[in-house]
Parts: C-alpha cells; sequence; structure tokens
C-alpha cells in the first residue's frame, strides 16, 4: 500500500507568530499513499503545521520538500495539494454540483485531457458525478449550499477537494463539527476514500480515537514539538514519554525510581517491569493504563487501596482508588462498591518506565 | 398588552405623516383643480423640458451610482481585509461626513470648488490655470457621489467583513490566483452588499434636490428640483395636481427598481435597509 518514496520532507521547521513561536524544529517525512494524522491539543501547533503545507503560511526557519524541491514560497494555487477546511468553506454563491466544478472549471482544456471547452465541460460533469457518487450525494447537484446539513456539507468539502486529484489531502479536524455516530461513520469512510484513490492524507485532530482508528502513522505534537511519531498501536502499547501516554488513552502516570534494569519502585513496593538502560535510581515517570490493573483480593494485591468513586461507562466500569497518596484510574467490567478495600496487580509487560520529561 | 402595540406611536406618525399624504398625492395626480378625474397630469412629461429633467436625474444618479461602486467597493474590501489595524477609525471617517447635514456639506464642496474657492486657489498658488467646477455636469454629479458614497461603503463593508476568510483561502486551496479569488469569490459572494449599496446609492441619488441647483448655480436640475419648483414656484393653476403625478411617477419608478434588485438579491443579506 504505502510507497516507501517520500512525497513531503519537512526539514527544520519553525514557525513564529510576532513574539509567540508555534513550532520548534519540526522533522517529519510523509511517504506516498501514507495517512498521517497530526494530532495534539488545541493550540499545539499542528494546524499550522497543516496550514504550512498547504502553503497559507510559511515557515520561520526550515524547508519543505515536495518530491524533493523546495516549496517555499510556492503559493497555494500552484500546489499539487488540496485541503479541506475545519468550517468548510464552502461556496454559498455556488449550488452542489459548481461548488464541486470549481476548481476544475479554472484548469484549461488540455490540462483534463480535452481539445475544446465543450468537451471539457463533459469531462468535468462526468468527474464531478463520479465524485458525487463517491461522497454519498448522488442527486444533489442543483442543491444550494445553505440546504445542506453538517454533514453533508462536509461530504461536499470533501468531493470539492478530492475532485481535483491532488498528490495530497489535507483535513484540518474535517469532523469536528459532526455528532458522534456520524463522525465514527465518516471515519470509515474517509479511511476508505483514502485507500480507494491512493491519495496520500494528512489529517488534524486532537481526538486520538480518531487517530488511532484511521491513520497509518500518527505524530504526535505537544507545545510546537513533536513528541513521538510511530503507528497506533505503537504509540498506544510503547508512549515515548507522559505527555504521550496521557494524551494517546487515558493512564496512570506516578512517579517511580528505576533501581535496575527490569526492576522499578513506586509507591513503596517494588515491580518487575520489562524496561532497561535507564541509569541506577534514575527518576522515571511511570505509565499504567487503567484497563491493565486488575483487581483482587486486598490480601493478594501488590498495592492495596479504597475505592472512592465509580462511574459506569458503558462496556466497563471506571473507578478511582486511593493508594497512599496516588489516585488510580481502573477500569474494569466488575464492579467494587465505594469504600471497599481492594488489591492491586499489574503484570510487568504493562508497566511503561519513561524518561522524566524534560522542560515541553 | 400585546407587543405590537409598543410599535403604536410610530404607527401613528406615519399614518399621519405618510400614509395620509400620500393618499392626497394619489388623489391630487389623478384629479383636476375641480376635483375630477383625470389623466392630464401625467401626459405633463412627455414635455420636451420635463422629459429632459427626468432623463438627466436617471443619468445623474446612474452616474453616481457607478463611481460610488468604482470608489466604494476597493474602499469596503481595504477596509474588511486582514491585518489593517485601524479599520475602527477609517470607518468613523468615512462616516463623519453623515453626521453632518447635507445642505452644509453641500455648501462646503461649493466652497472649495468655486471658481475663486480653495481649488481654483490653490491651481493659482502652483501656477496653473483655473478650472471651471461649479455650474458644470461634472459638480453635480460629484456632489452626488460625496453625499452618497457611504451609503456604497457601508453595505458592502459589512458584507465582505461578514465573509468567512477561509473561504478565500479555499478558493486559492482550489487553484484561483489572487485576481481569480476576487472575481470568482469575493465579487460574487459580496453581491448582496452590492445590490444594497446600488439601492440606497440610486434611489436617494435620482430624486436628490437642491444638491445639483447648488452645485450647477441653478442651471440643471433634477426631478426632485423639478417638483419643488411644480409645487412652490409655477404659475400653472394645476401645480398641485401635476406635481403629485410627478411625485408618484417617481415613487413608482424607485419601486420597480426595488423590485428588480430584490430578484438579485432575494434573501436580502446585503443589510436590508430597503
Amino acid at each position: 500500500m504505502i510507497d516507501e518514496t517520500r512525497l513531503i520532507e519537512i526539514k527544520g521547521v519553525s514557525k513564529s507568530f510576532g513574539e509567540t513561536q508555534v513550532l520548534h524544529d519540526v522533522n517529519l517525512y510523509i511517504r506516498k499513499r501514507e495517512f498521517v494524522t497530526l494530532l495534539g491539543p488545541s493550540g499545539c501547533g499542528k494546524t499550522t503545521l497543516l496550514r504550512i503545507l498547504g502553503g497559507f503560511e510559511m515557515p520561520s526557519t526550515g524547508e519543505v520538500l515536495f518530491e524533493g524541491k523546495d516549496m517555499t514560497g510556492i503559493p497555494p494555487y500552484k500546489r499539487r495539494i488540496n485541503t479541506v477546511f475545519q468550517k468548510y468553506a464552502l461556496f454559498n454563491h455556488l449550488n452542489v454540483y459548481d461548488n464541486i466544478a470549481f476548481g476544475l472549471n479554472l484548469k484549461k482544456p488540455e490540462q483534463l485531457g480535452c481539445q475544446s471547452r465543450a468537451e471539457m465541460k463533459k469531462e468535468i460533469m462526468r468527474r464531478v458525478t463520479r465524485m458525487l457518487k463517491l461522497v454519498k450525494m448522488e442527486g444533489y447537484e442543483k442543491r444550494s449550499i445553505n440546504a445542506l446539513s453538517g454533514g453533508q456539507q462536509q461530504r461536499i468539502a470533501i468531493a470539492r477537494a478530492l475532485v481535483n486529484e491532488p498528490e495530497v489531502l489535507l483535513l484540518d479536524e474535517p469532523l469536528g463539527a459532526l455528532d458522534l455516530k456520524l463522525r465514527k461513520q465518516m471515519q470509515l469512510e474517509l479511511k476508505a476514500m483514502q485507500q480507494q484513490l491512493g491519495i496520500t492524507f494528512i489529517y488534524v485532530t486532537h481526538d486520538q480515537e480518531e487517530a488511532l482508528t484511521m491513520s497509518d502513522t500518527i505524530v504526535v505534537i505537544n507545545n510546537g514539538r513533536i513528541q513521538q511519531i510511530g503507528d497506533p498501536k505503537g504509540i498506544y502499547d510503547e508512549p515515548k514519554n507522559a505527555f504521550v501516554a496521557d494524551f494517546i488513552g487515558e493512564s496512570n502516570i506516578i512517579d517511580g525510581t528505576m533501581l535496575e534494569d527490569d526492576l522499578v519502585r513506586f509507591q513503596d513496593t517494588e515491580f518487575q517491569c520489562v524496561d532497561e538502560g535507564f541509569e541506577k535510581n534514575e527518576p522515571v515517570d511511570v505509565v499504567i493504563r487503567p484497563e491493565d490493573i486488575m483487581i483482587v483480593g486486598e490480601d493478594v494485591g501488590m498495592l492495596t487501596g479504597v475505592v472512592e468513586s465509580v462511574i459506569f461507562k458503558g462496556v466497563h466500569y471506571e473507578m478511582m482508588i486511593r493508594s497512599s497518596d496516588y489516585q488510580w484510574k481502573v477500569q474494569s467490567t466488575a464492579m467494587q462498591p465505594v469504600g471497599t478495600r481492594v488489591g492491586m496487580t499489574i503484570v510487568p509487560y504493562n508497566i511503561h518506565i519513561m524518561h522524566k520529561m524534560k522542560e515541553a | 398588552m400585546k407587543r405590537s402595540w409598543y410599535a403604536s406611536p410610530y404607527a401613528l406618525w406615519m399614518v399621519l405623516f405618510a400614509v395620509v399624504p400620500l393618499v392626497f398625492v394619489c388623489w391630487y395626480a389623478f384629479t383636476t383643480p375641480q376635483g375630477a378625474f383625470t389623466l392630464e397630469n401625467f401626459r405633463e412629461f412627455a414635455k420636451p423640458r420635463y422629459a429632459a429633467i427626468i432623463i438627466r436625474s436617471l443619468k445623474h444618479a446612474l452616474y453616481c451610482t457607478f463611481l460610488c461602486l468604482l470608489i466604494g467597493y476597493p474602499t469596503a474590501y481595504f477596509l474588511a481585509g486582514r491585518g489593517f489595524s485601524r479599520t475602527q477609525s477609517l470607518v468613523v471617517l468615512i462616516l463623519l461626513p453623515m453626521w453632518m447635514n447635507l445642505l452644509l456639506r453641500t455648501y462646503a464642496m461649493m466652497t472649495l470648488l468655486d471658481d475663486n474657492g480653495v481649488l481654483n486657489a490653490a491651481l493659482s498658488a502652483i501656477g496653473l490655470p483655473k478650472i471651471k467646477v461649479i455650474g458644470t455636469e461634472g459638480a453635480v454629479v460629484m456632489g452626488l457621489v460625496y453625499n452618497y458614497l457611504p451609503f456604497m461603503v457601508l453595505p458592502i463593508y459589512t458584507v465582505l467583513k461578514k465573509m468567512d476568510y477561509s473561504v478565500i483561502e479555499a478558493a486559492e486551496d482550489l487553484g484561483c490566483n489572487p485576481l481569480r479569488v476576487v472575481t470568482r469569490v469575493v465579487i460574487p459572494m459580496s453581491l448582496p452588499g452590492i445590490v444594497s449599496g446600488i439601492t440606497m446609492v440610486f434611489m436617494p441619488a435620482v430624486t436628490s434636490f437642491a444638491i445639483s441647483t447648488l452645485l450647477s448655480n441653478g442651471k440643471l436640475r433634477l426631478a426632485g428640483d423639478l417638483i419643488d419648483y411644480i409645487f412652490n414656484q409655477s404659475s400653472n393653476p394645476n401645480r398641485w395636481n401635476i406635481g403629485s403625478s410627478f411625485s408618484l411617477m417617481m415613487l413608482v419608478l424607485i419601486l420597480i427598481s426595488i423590485g428588480f434588485l430584490r430578484k438579485v438579491d432575494p434573501d436580502n443579506e446585503g443589510g436590508g435597509m430597503w
């Protein structure tokens, strides 16, 4: 599926708006036909990075290469990149058909492989019709944009960008305004479209679940710096630092001390783990997923604690369990009533040790 | 008490000073001074000297509207643009003349453009020959443009200001160079504002009076001046009836132009002042 050739290379890109630096030395490459998600909290710089790729912002330093050629200074209308904007940005003076045909109408007949204007008109109609089919909006050609629901506008915005057959499609939180059910459905559809068309997608979101569902590669960004690049499973299972662990899924993050290889101490208890290469007695962040903590009898647990609250979450219960100075978040299908003293065990494989985060 | 009652002072005012006079206008327009029904009053339009004035009014109003659009659109576009921090003060600057009475503004213009006015004094000072402005058609159109320009700038500015900037980025993204962004997206999307501006300039311009009389030294009268003249100065015994028929004709003319412009902007997005 994914071509190994590097389509886009971002080299040492920094961006400042006045005094505030929003991107710090970003290095990243994107391969052909890859679905890359830029994931991070709002204000982390992910949208700015996307806008640099689209040509709407210029990097303060560094360069962006497209197929090896520097793109700096090339305006958006000369890039083989199209964007799906956060608020769709549809043209409400045009109907659905003319919105989708907008980009094609700007081209010359020979650019679409046509001899004449009339032939081009037919070609445009053919392409627009195919796009409407792809986004499941056949029959809406003559509708006004204002008469569409949010989900439908979203589909038109996607069709309007894809009809130009870009090398790369940039998507800026395109599903943010949709309700949960529609969002999930659109996630799968977008992924299917991307695979069907073989176009590189660069997708910006703050929704970690969305990122895990759709991406080939996730780029976690915080405070303008890349925290981790990896595939969804790698990022979830092996977060590089406490920020990633916390942002991707829920986590218990607790201070610990690495006593020696494969042995860590936290909450005055020694635990076997599977991490090596830390300095002796190095202070570390210990990350444990809520679903990886098993509740056992008080007498057999590695840690003991008191259940302080229970929330029913549908598939499981989420319990907050106080053990000395830390409140553990634990997910389990079996409910323990508030006030119960319980034991907790964690298998070595599920204890993730991370270097303390330096300045973020 | 129902909400609608709160509007009763206004309703009363309207009935007394708009509806009732309008009924009188209609009555006079279709009757002789003796009170008999007639359409004779409308035939006065056919008289060449009156027809010429009506045509001149339309012509001047069209010139004025066109010039206002030509000057006003780029101004509004500039004001609504991003990255310009003094928008508010400039908008105020454009509004400022509107706070003053129309006649005062026109007198000010006379002082500036008079044969011995500020403009000519400046020209003489740098050794250029004086130019004659007051009394020409140009002066009248300038006066109209000066008075009505803010009415063109404001509705266009409002529409452009409301426009989502990402729409412009979307156009660039889809392949529009800067010129095409303007022709394919900005102008079509600001059409409601343009329509509103045209309406708000053309209608008062076509019926304006005093401005032209003052700036042309009484040589060039427009429809508004004509109606004023018929009612107040003419010696024709039918003057009230003829004047009313003229007023009615102007009203119909304006209604037709509103109807026409409504077709272009059916949702009345351009501010809806009319």
